[in-house]
């Protein structure tokens, strides 16, 4: 609302600066865009919120000044000359929903000369940024940004038996509105109709019709000042994305009183610039006529919430200036400052917003001035606790960028397309109804979907490493149930090393991610892997993730990991191979406090260890683990650990053969040990390896 | 380096250095002998050279001179060479070891000089990660909040209108619903209810009222969505930490009291706040909270004159909006609105960071790339 400085002096004498004025609005609660200095002298851009539609004329911005000032304000009391004839001998009314308008009036001047206003009306028009129409159009818009209250005028002889029928549309049922669109209602618009109410002249409290607009050959005006219950107005302009001046000062909850005031005041101004002759009288529909309630403010009341006591004095100035007539009830009346203080407020009709006592003290302490609470910084109670798993993630996030990873933040909305090329078999998205464009259409149903947008935009970027991880949720759902499930994304690709002065450049592999996440593992004891994976990874260079823990939630497979399938990455043009896993969160972080719960002390051993390389000839699809079960399956409590230190195929190994290098570390708590022990157990070893695996050990 | 001094083999009496002056002469001799060696010692193979002639426990000088000279001498003489032969060993042993830091101080310098490292040159540098910068400010403002007794607490962000709206005092068609356009699921057939992006971290407070009775003291941070289509300073997605406290004596006074502290907290103590009345349907009285710019000192000119680019010459910088938790939101968690009272307040986190590192366009927080990641390790 374009409050401007010289219109709000004819309702307060304000002498100061439109500046300083600005900013003692923004301290009592008109929010303020900025002042502007333009022809018409300053223009105070007042950001009304949505429960003060008293404020969207100068009225009740002038109201406000004379409340913070401590100025009176200026009454309203137009007295237009009136004829004979009788108005309620010309028009009629009927209101047939009043809980959709609760209030009707109607007036009539005949004979009037429309033309183009005067100079005043139109620079007042202008500074509020209203374009001039013509005096009578123009006068309707001036009312409204002066009294804050909605208008509408029609060319009196356009309306049919001089009737006007307020009532609920038809479905269906449409129109042609003052802008020219034909728009269609449902039954909860109130219209305004006229004749025998089957035609509509006009949307109740949003927008006239096009029929009955005021031209430049009107002759008769019939000026309808209404009120429209605010509930329906916004339901209504909503449903018909029409949204106007008066749609909005309605849908907030115009001030029913005004009707009529307004109504009389714009009849005072077409005579002044318009001519012709008032008829006696207003025609006044009053159906939502409402009986002034009374509420009760305490002094205790204001200590409860604001701490600090405001003044008597301060209390009973600033309900009196903003029309709440306060009056002190209590039976210590007299008595400056009592505890027992208690004044009866009338809220006024324009502030039908006001219903409770907290709405009467914050009335008291935005116009005495919040500054005048003292801050004090009240002490806890009882010790604050951090999210149950903040100290696991906070572990998980450490380990991660430790290990070279960077947290990333990804917008969840992603097209469906893409989020299908991830998501697992059986798994219903949860696509959003009103998204704002294909690209960002349903939630994602893995975090790997937008871990590999992140990486193919650094890639489409010019940056070709990059190792990520994301602390996020997926989405799915389960029947309607929305499931949100924490996980962990990760994704790399590039260099796992770069080329440098004392390096050579090395690739990211397949053995990075695996070596990271079991780094990550050992947070949570260890990690588990088994053959597998989802159809998005490589399939032979994928595997599910799960923990050893106890809790059979964290047992199973809660994570997959690996490169990504050349499928997805053609299409979506990846040139390089790119790295990803994903983990479901609670499982891991149960896993890391149930390993954190059973971590002990283990002496750090004092005998010295010995190492014993095997080279083994091995048939394909003999595994690693199958070495070490099989070595360990011979229950030497001196074994330390067992090692694989190199793996190689091909030349000099037959075909379908690997030569695998397994190093064991011996180590006894006890005491050295001798010659003869390790050879003891290395014989053993040796003999376990050819008889269980058929491995051909070569000497080393 | 010259063997040891002639007649060292012999006894003194077989050289015929009897007299008492004789042998202090002698042992003079042995002396400047040692002194002129001492100058030709420069490295570290010459120095064990040196001692092993003037202090091997086998054939050294001072091991010869006891057998040769000091064991055969006449009882007579023996107390005096055994002197001038003490004196000498406190002399040698003690230069030969001031010889030998020496040499130790001077290889190292001249080493240094030599093969001198290239400070210039980088080091082997092993690639550490980054926070996102969002996280940054989240932990920042969980941890200021927690030092003063707020616990965190975490909510879903797909949510129901009820939680997201009405249980906030937000009716459907209130107006300020026209503000916050919200996403909806699309949901199959037979759903109980319509389902929502949350637009606010507020159905927390609900949430969290509903499972606690007072004393309450959260906050919430999150992700929150609103249906705006995205440009510099507008994301469909952004970050907000929700507070709520309350408690059967929480007034305004303790409400902007924490929040001051918060600020001061954030930005620095030179921070001054500033509360301004407005409207909130689940806040009252309802406020928009401004802080003095951080950045020109809440002057308004910035630091070369001109116009302060962040609060634009206004001297205050809009923070967020808070207030008084409206009784009428203790009605929906069965809460004695008679009884307690409490504050609530949403910060942006995405504007906030935004602020204090100058970044001037939100997407670059959703874009991921790593010349943006790498600047705020
Ligand atoms: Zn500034």
């Amino acid at each position: 609302m374009k409050v401007v400085y010289n219109w709000l002096k004819d309702f307060v004498d304000v002498t100061a600066t439109p500046q300083e004025l600005a900013s003692r609005l923004a301290l009592s609660g008109t929010n303020i865009g900025g002042v502007e200095n333009g022809a018409h002298g300053a223009v105070i851009e007042a950001e009304v919120s949505s429960n003060r539609p008293d404020c969207l004329g100068h009225l009740g911005i002038a109201r406000e000044v004379a409340a913070i000032y401590r100025l009176s304000l200026k009454h309203v009391a137009p007295k237009p000359a009136e004829g004979a004839a009788k108005a309620s001998d010309a028009i009629r009314v009927e209101i047939q929903s009043p809980e959709l308008c609760g209030r009707f009036t109607a007036r009539v001047i005949r004979n009037v000369k429309i033309q183009p206003s005067p100079k005043w009306l139109r620079d007042r028009l202008e500074a509020s940024g209203v374009a001039s129409i013509s005096n009578v159009v123009d006068i309707s818009n001036f009312v409204m940004l002066e009294l804050g209250h909605a208008l509408h005028t029609f060319d009196y002889d356009k309306v049919r038996d001089h009737k006007i029928v307020v009532r609920r549309a038809k479905h269906g049922e449409h129109m042609r509105t003052l802008d020219g669109i034909e728009r269609q209602f449902d039954s909860d618009i109130c219209l305004i109709s006229d004749g025998d109410g089957s035609h509509a002249i006009g949307i109740g409290g949003i927008m006239g019709g096009a029929e009955t607009e005021i031209s430049f050959s009107t002759k008769n005006v019939l000026i309808e000042c209404a009120w429209f219950e605010p509930v329906a107005i916004r339901r209504a302009a909503r449903f018909l994305k029409l949204h106007t001046e008066a749609s909005t000062r309605f849908g907030r909850g115009a001030d029913p009183e005004m009707a009529e005031l307004a109504s009389r005041r714009a009849a005072e101004l077409i005579l002044q610039l318009a001519g012709g002759e008032l008829l006696a009288g207003v025609v006044d529909i009053y159906p939502g006529k409402r009986a002034p309630q009374k509420i009760r403010v305490t002094r205790s009341e204001i200590l409860r919430v604001m701490g600090a006591d405001v003044p008597d004095k301060e209390i009973e100035a600033s309900l009196g200036a903003l029309g709440f007539a306060p009056v002190r009830v209590d039976q210590n009346r007299g008595a400056e400052g009592s505890l027992l203080a208690a004044w009866e407020s009338t809220p006024p009709s324009w502030r039908a917003e006001v219903e409770r006592e907290i709405d009467l003290i914050e009335e008291i302490a935005r116009i005495y001035g919040l500054d005048k609470f003292p801050p004090r910084l009240p002490p806890a109670r009882q010790g604050a606790a951090r999210l149950p798993h903040y100290e696991a993630e906070t572990r998980l996030r450490e380990c991660l960028i430790g290990l070279g990873y960077r947290e990333i933040l990804t917008i969840p909305h992603v097209r469906e397309e893409r989020d299908a090329l991830f998501r697992p078999a059986g798994i219903t998205p949860a696509h959003l109804s009103n998204p704002l464009s294909e690209e960002a259409s349903v939630l994602r149903s893995t975090g790997a979907v937008t871990m590999a947008a992140a990486l193919e935009w650094n890639l489409n970027h010019g940056q070709r490493n990059a190792r990520f991880f994301e602390i996020g949720r997926h989405y799915r759902l389960h029947g309607s149930n929305p499931v949100e499930t924490r996980v962990l994304t990760i994704g790399a690709t590039g260099a796992a090393r770069e080329k440098g002065l004392y390096d050579t450049a090395c690739d990211f592999s397949f053995a990075d991610l695996k070596g990271d996440l079991d780094t990550i593992g050992a947070l949570a004891a260890r990690f588990t892997w088994s053959d597998g994976g989802p159809s998005w990874l490589h399939a032979g260079r994928s595997g599910n993730i799960g923990a050893i823990a106890d809790d059979p939630i964290s047992r199973t497979s809660f994570g997959v990991a690996g490169q990504l399938a050349r499928r997805i990455a053609d299409k979506l043009k990846l040139r390089q191979d790119v790295f990803l896993a994903e983990l479901e969160l609670d499982p891991v972080y149960a896993a890391m406090q149930a390993a954190k719960e059973a971590r002990r002390y283990e002496p750090v051993p004092r005998f010295p260890a010995v190492e014993r390389d095997f080279s083994l000839l091995l048939a394909d699809g003999t595994k690693f683990s199958d070495v070490t079960e099989t070595i360990q399956s011979l229950g030497i409590g001196e074994i330390h650990g067992i090692e694989a230190t190199d793996l190689f195929r091909g030349k000099n190994v037959p075909a379908g053969k690997y030569s695998l290098l397994v190093r064991v570390i011996l180590q006894s708590r006890e005491a050295t040990l001798t010659d003869a022990q390790i050879s003891d157990f290395s014989g053993r070893i040796r003999a376990a390896l050819e008889t269980h695996l058929g491995a051909q050990l070569r000497a080393s | 380096m010259p063997t040891s001094d002639p007649g060292l083999d012999k006894t003194l009496s077989a050289l015929g250095l009897t007299q008492a002056s004789e042998v202090a002469a002698r042992f003079a001799e042995l002396r400047a002998h040692f002194d002129a060696q001492l100058l030709e010692v420069h490295d570290e193979a010459g120095w064990k050279r040196f001692r092993d002639t003037w202090l091997g426990r086998k054939s050294g000088v001072l091991t010869q001179i006891t057998g040769n000279w000091l064991k055969p001498a006449a009882p007579e003489s023996k107390p005096a060479v055994g002197a001038a032969l003490n004196a000498l060993r406190a002399h040698v042993e003690s230069q030969v070891e001031e010889r030998r830091a020496a040499i130790e101080c001077g290889a190292e310098e001249s080493a240094l000089a030599r093969e001198r490292t290239d400070l210039s040159l980088p080091g082997v540098i092993r690639p550490v990660g980054s926070h996102h910068l969002i996280r940054q400010v989240f932990q920042a403002i969980e941890d200021i909040f927690f030092s003063i007794g707020f616990s965190v607490v975490e909510g879903p962000e797909i949510e129901t209108p009820y939680y997201n709206f009405e249980a906030l005092n937000i009716p459907e068609f209130h107006p300020v619903r026209d503000d916050m356009d919200t996403f909806y699921l699309d949901l199959p057939k037979g759903a109980p209810g319509p389902l929502l992006l949350r637009t606010h971290t507020s159905p927390m407070q609900i949430r969290t009222m509903e499972r606690q009775k007072p004393p309450v003291r959260v906050i919430v941070p999150g992700k929150v969505y609103r249906r705006d289509n995205p440009d510099a300073t507008h994301s469909f997605i952004f970050h907000q930490v929700e507070g709520l406290a309350v408690d059967t004596d929480i007034t305004f006074c303790d409400f902007t009291g924490t929040i001051e502290y918060f600020v001061k907290q954030f930005f620095g103590p030179q921070v001054t706040t500033r509360f301004r009345p407005s409207y909130f349907p689940f806040t009252e009285p309802s406020v928009e909270f401004d802080v003095s710019c951080p950045f020109c000192g809440g002057t308004g000119t910035a630091a070369g004159g001109g116009t302060c680019s962040k609060c634009k010459g206004a001297a205050w910088i809009e923070l967020f909006g808070a207030g008084m938790v409206d009784p009428a939101v203790y009605g929906f968690v069965n809460y004695d609105a008679k009884k307690v009272s409490g504050f609530a307040f949403g910060v942006g986190i995405d504007r906030l960071a935004m602020l204090k590192y100058g970044i001037d366009d939100i997407q670059v927080f959703f874009q991921n790339d790593v010349r943006f990641l790498g600047q705020f390790p």
